[in-house]
């Protein structure tokens, strides 16, 4: 192990440390006051490390450490993240009876979810991944309610699918690596040229186009962020569904133009983006707009690296990192608010004001982070159909933003989302990062310098969609009456006819098992074997 | 000329008399309580115990030293005439699981069948430890038996010592299972030995390397290996010949039920790889290989699904058993296909034989696991299992471990399985199995989750009837831990298991 690797390895073994603290009761019911210290040494790697250093473990499996570009911009705001949401959540568990669990859920999946940005090789990032899936299962269900067990069983059912599709993924790119390498790295460059090419692609495409929530893999994300705690909702969204896109950054070849597989990413970006929306303005639950407004972002972000990937333009992969980090802080702080504004009767100005900033930024206002972002996915999406979707999906954000505003607002009037006195500095810090980084992180991303953000015709660029939204979000106001009620997780309605269509070949296997499980049956079918087995002998002599 | 005596040169290695150890050790031990009387079958048991893991650790030592496989040849009479006993590297690590689970089990069911009472001897404790020396025995003489008749009685003393386990509780739904049990594995031994009798009368031997090298495509070499793997087949309860599983290793008192399913189901499962890789390489075809996996891919989606249905732990767990055994049979098509020089070099021979050892940890924790709560709240309906999770965590967290490992997420022995599998599915070109095997991961997610979800639900109020003492909660994670452990090997084929193996190529027809 160089010295220089030493920090990831705090990255992981910090949490893991603490998990193990974890084993003693008493600490254990302590360890809600720690949570926010987990992510510090994620945050210090981020710093430090990202000159791509990699750190080797030959004994267990071959587990490879190292962090590059996109990953250390990522690692680095969801460790802030994990940083807030933790000392937010911290203070919610203080008088919760089985804190301890929480504190245990929360840990294993801040572990995965740095794990899943630090993997340099197949076996890693599919541990750490599952890891982040799974865990987070425990932070869903923590309320109990019959929403919350439905939402966490649904959640669990749609990872763990996503986990056999990325396995298979997995398998075939490691099957086409000649030297029998298991680094991402040299996954990726024998991609283009393996005969399992396109397999290996939609494989790769299903398994994180479920993770972030492409349509129709969304229907989790609405149940499963109204039905979390809000600061399980606020990594959930923030950051662990960043996973999934570190996983089409590290995965997809964008040295080598695939137009077709870029085109279908595309597609199925712009589609959720503009979906999201639509359905996001029906809803009442703020926490609910919020994950409708994930799944519109998220597809913005596809639709982005497809089109690198169609070009063969890697510095899509930036791009999307820098637009990554900037929803990390956003969609994270967002959650936050949403908890300060139920719990705080005072000053709800300080919570609103910065919340409705941030919230306009997903839209682009101009001079915030979103602004910047777009700003530097301009050169990705082209001058094309594409370029103008995007634009238009600016619109739509800055839309869904305002509903969101609106209902945040009404809902500080009512109690159903009030938890414990709420912290307001971990949502202040969060907004502020919001505000800043950006700004920090912008001239590392694009040739542009900042004077060229700032310039008025990009302003006005930046602007016009804005007041389009606001302008949308008036005439939503006047006439919100006329839109249908659409429950959250909208798709999963109909889901009716197929829990009944899987119970019912449930119980028809039953029926069969039965009878293969009597004694006339079971005797025929073993010398009907016999002889089945001895002709098979003989095929194909 | 024989060309026998150039491809047999067995003489008895240097470390042999361990193969020997391995086999009597237990045997003694049964000698031993019935000359000191009952009151001291636990305690002699239990030195014993050691004595085998430590035989267990010393013949893998061995191998892994000598790079070759150990032999043992009995009185010095070489084959056809006399029998040699020869341990090569999937020998020995098979051995290493058995002596863990063997060990483990043991231990835990102290707590069971432990005699804290020296001068009393209960007929239940006295049947078990016997009967757990017995199962060990057995399955050592599987495991080093290179003669199909000595395997036959190995097999037999398996099966044997198997059946009363289920019904040592009495109970007249056990002894209706424990029959059922019995009547299907002697159906299963006489087909054996019919198949073992045509291979004598044909061959003249029953050694399985001068069978290899006689053993010819005709007739009477399909009906015996036809009859004999179906004989196998019944006792290793594979779909559809399973009828007697669910209702035997759910009866079973726990340590019983960990053994059953973990170990003795894989004795007849390691003949069937012993027949048609070893025993008859030339008989193996594409169609064969094709069903047999055909069945293991029923076995999977039957076992899972009806996993799911079920409403007691025990039987959720032994269905599951039936699913988990499906994987094993994918070896044949995959390990015998041509991507690579030998089928002990194909990254299915690993995967498979890993999917067998990571089983047997996974799910004897498992069905340790049940048992502990069944003892603790004095049923084992899933339903009424809500907040176990905080009465139990050790015991519950144990049980998750050894799920994760069924579903194959790392890191666990069962995902490394998994993935060797699946990369053979890939560089073979049967995808169909690749289908089978990502449904199979997605069923098992489902019921390990039903459990756990409920466990970890805090409404519902628990009582524990009996508090559990935690170290026999620690036995049953440190059981799972093994199947997690064997998560840290490398992604490539093991060597261990290529030790010893025929340096020969199958060419199996398609």
């Amino acid at each position: 192990m160089t010295n220089a690797g030493t920090l990831l390895v705090i990255t992981l073994a910090l949490p893991l440390a603490m998990l193990c603290a974890c084993l003693s009761e008493r600490l254990r019911n302590r360890m809600h006051l720690a949570l926010a210290l987990a992510p510090l040494p994620a945050l210090a790697a981020a710093c430090f490390e990202a000159d791509g250093s990699t750190v080797v473990f030959p004994q267990v499996f071959g587990l490879t450490l190292g962090l590059d570009e996109p990953g250390a911009m990522l690692i680095g705001v969801a460790a802030l993240l994990w940083v807030t949401a933790g000392a937010y959540a911290g203070n919610y568990l203080r008088d919760k009876p089985n804190s301890g669990a929480f504190a245990v859920w929360w840990l294993m999946t801040l572990t995965g979810n740095f794990g899943t940005f630090l993997a340099a090789d197949l076996p890693g990032f599919y541990l750490f991944f599952t890891l982040a899936s799974l865990s987070a299962y425990g932070l869903i269900a923590f309320d109990r309610t019959a929403e919350a067990k439905r939402a966490a069983a649904i959640y669990v059912g749609l990872a763990v699918l996503g986990e056999a599709l990325l396995l298979m993924a997995f398998v075939l790119m490691a099957a086409g690596v000649p030297s029998g390498s298991l680094l991402i790295g040299d996954a990726v460059a024998s991609l283009a040229t393996s005969p399992w090419r396109d397999y290996a692609m939609a494989f790769l495409i299903l398994a994180f186009g479920l993770k972030i929530g492409l349509f129709p893999f969304h229907v989790w994300m609405p149940l499963t962020y109204s039905a979390a705690p809000i600061a399980a909702a606020a990594v959930l969204s923030g950051s662990a569904v960043k996973v999934g896109v570190i996983g089409l950054i590290r995965f997809l070849p964008f040295d080598s133009a695939m137009p077709d597989w870029g085109g279908v990413l595309v597609i199925a970006g712009l589609f959720s983006a503009f979906y999201g929306v639509v359905i996001g303005i029906t809803q009442a639950n703020p926490k609910t707009v919020l994950a409708y407004s994930s799944v519109s972002q998220m597809g913005l972000l596809a639709a982005a690296l497809g089109m690198g990937l169609s070009a063969g333009d890697s510095s899509a992969v930036l791009v999307a990192a820098f637009s990554a980090s900037f929803h990390v802080l956003v969609k994270g702080g967002l959650f936050l608010a949403i908890g300060v504004v139920a719990s705080t009767r005072r000053s709800v100005w300080l919570v609103l004001v910065p919340a409705a900033v941030l919230a306009l930024g997903l839209g682009g206002l101009p001079l915030t982070g979103g602004a910047l972002a777009k700003l530097a996915m301009k050169p990705v999406m082209g001058d094309g159909i594409v370029g103008l979707l995007a634009t238009l999906s600016a619109i739509g954000s800055t839309l869904l933003m305002l509903h969101f505003l609106r209902r945040m607002w009404s809902g500080s009037e009512q109690t159903e989302i009030a938890e414990a006195p709420a912290l307001v500095w971990p949502w202040l810090a969060t907004a502020l990062a919001a505000a800043v980084l950006p700004w920090m992180l912008f001239s590392s991303v694009t040739y542009d310098s900042l004077r060229s953000a700032l310039a008025p015709a990009e302003i006005w660029e930046a602007l016009w969609p804005v007041l389009l939204g606001a302008l949308a979000s008036l005439a939503l106001w006047r006439w919100s009456r006329l839109l249908p009620r659409i429950p959250a997780g909208d798709l999963l309605a109909a889901d009716k006819g197929l829990v009944h269509l899987a119970s019912a070949s449930g119980a028809a296997m039953e029926k069969i098992d039965e009878h293969l499980r009597e004694w006339p049956v079971a005797s025929a079918l073993l010398l009907g074997l016999a002889i089945i087995l001895s002709v098979s002998t003989l095929v194909g002599r | 000329m024989t060309p026998d005596a150039t491809i047999f040169a067995d003489v008895t290695s240097p470390d042999g008399y361990l193969l020997v150890l391995a086999v009597i050790l237990p045997v003694i031990g049964i000698l031993l309580t019935m000359a000191f009387g009952g009151q001291y079958v636990e305690r002699i048991a239990l030195v014993l115990l050691l004595a085998g893991l430590a035989v267990a650790i010393a013949i893998l030592a061995a191998v892994l030293r000598n790079d070759q496989s150990l032999v043992y040849v009995v009185g010095n009479w070489r084959p056809p005439l006399g029998i040699a006993l020869r341990a090569d590297g999937v020998s020995a690590a098979m051995m290493m699981t058995i002596a863990v689970v063997i060990c483990a089990t043991g231990l835990y069911a102290r707590g069971e069948f432990g005699q804290p009472d020296a001068n009393v001897s209960t007929r239940g404790s006295y049947a078990f430890w016997i009967l757990l020396l017995g199962i060990w025995s057995g399955l050592n003489a599987i495991a080093v038996g290179a003669d199909l008749f000595n395997l036959y009685v190995a097999l037999e003393l398996l099966t044997f010592a198997a059946v009363p386990l289920v019904c040592l509780k009495g109970y007249q739904e056990t002894i209706k299972a424990a029959l059922r049990y019995m009547l299907f594995a002697l159906v299963g031994s006489i087909l054996y030995l019919l198949g073992t009798a045509l291979i004598y009368g044909g061959y003249g031997t029953l050694d399985i390397s001068l069978l290899a090298a006689r053993v010819q495509p005709e007739p009477v070499a399909f009906i015996a290996a036809a009859l004999m793997t179906t004989g196998l087949l019944a006792k290793t309860a594979l779909f559809p010949l399973h009828l007697w599983l669910p209702p035997a290793h759910a009866g079973a008192p726990a340590p019983g039920s960990a053994i059953l399913s973990a170990l003795v189901v894989k004795g007849s499962f390691i003949l069937i790889v012993r027949l048609w890789f070893d025993a008859m390489p030339s008989l193996l075809t594409f169609a064969t290989a094709q069903l047999l996996a055909t069945l293991g891919a029923g076995a999977i989606l039957f076992g899972s699904v009806l996993a799911l249905r079920q409403t007691r732990l025990k039987l959720l767990i032994a269905y599951s058993t039936i699913a988990q055994i499906g994987y094993l049979f994918f070896i044949f098509p995959l390990a015998s296909g041509d991507s690579a020089s030998t089928p002990w070099a194909s990254i299915a021979w690993t995967g498979g034989w890993l999917q067998l050892f990571s089983h047997a940890f996974a799910k004897a924790a498992m069905f340790m696991a049940a048992g502990l709560v069944a003892e603790a709240v004095g049923h084992d309906q899933i339903p009424d299992l809500g907040g176990i999770g905080r009465a139990l965590p050790v015991t519950v967290f144990a049980f998750g471990l050894a799920g994760l490992s069924l579903m194959g997420v790392p890191p666990s022995g069962g995902f490394v399985a998994k993935w060797m599998l699946l990369s053979a599915t890939v560089m073979e070109g049967q995808w169909w199995w690749a289908v089978i095997m990502l449904v199979g991961g997605l069923l098992a997610g489902g019921y390990v989750f039903m459990v756990l979800g409920k466990a970890l639900s805090t409404n519902g109020s628990l009582t524990l009837r009996v508090p559990i003492p935690r170290h026999r909660q620690v036995i049953v994670l440190a059981v799972a831990l093994c199947a997690v452990l064997l998560g840290l090997m490398p992604l490539q084929p093991s060597g261990l298991l290529m030790i010893g193996r025929p340096e020969m190529h199958i060419n199996v027809l398609e």
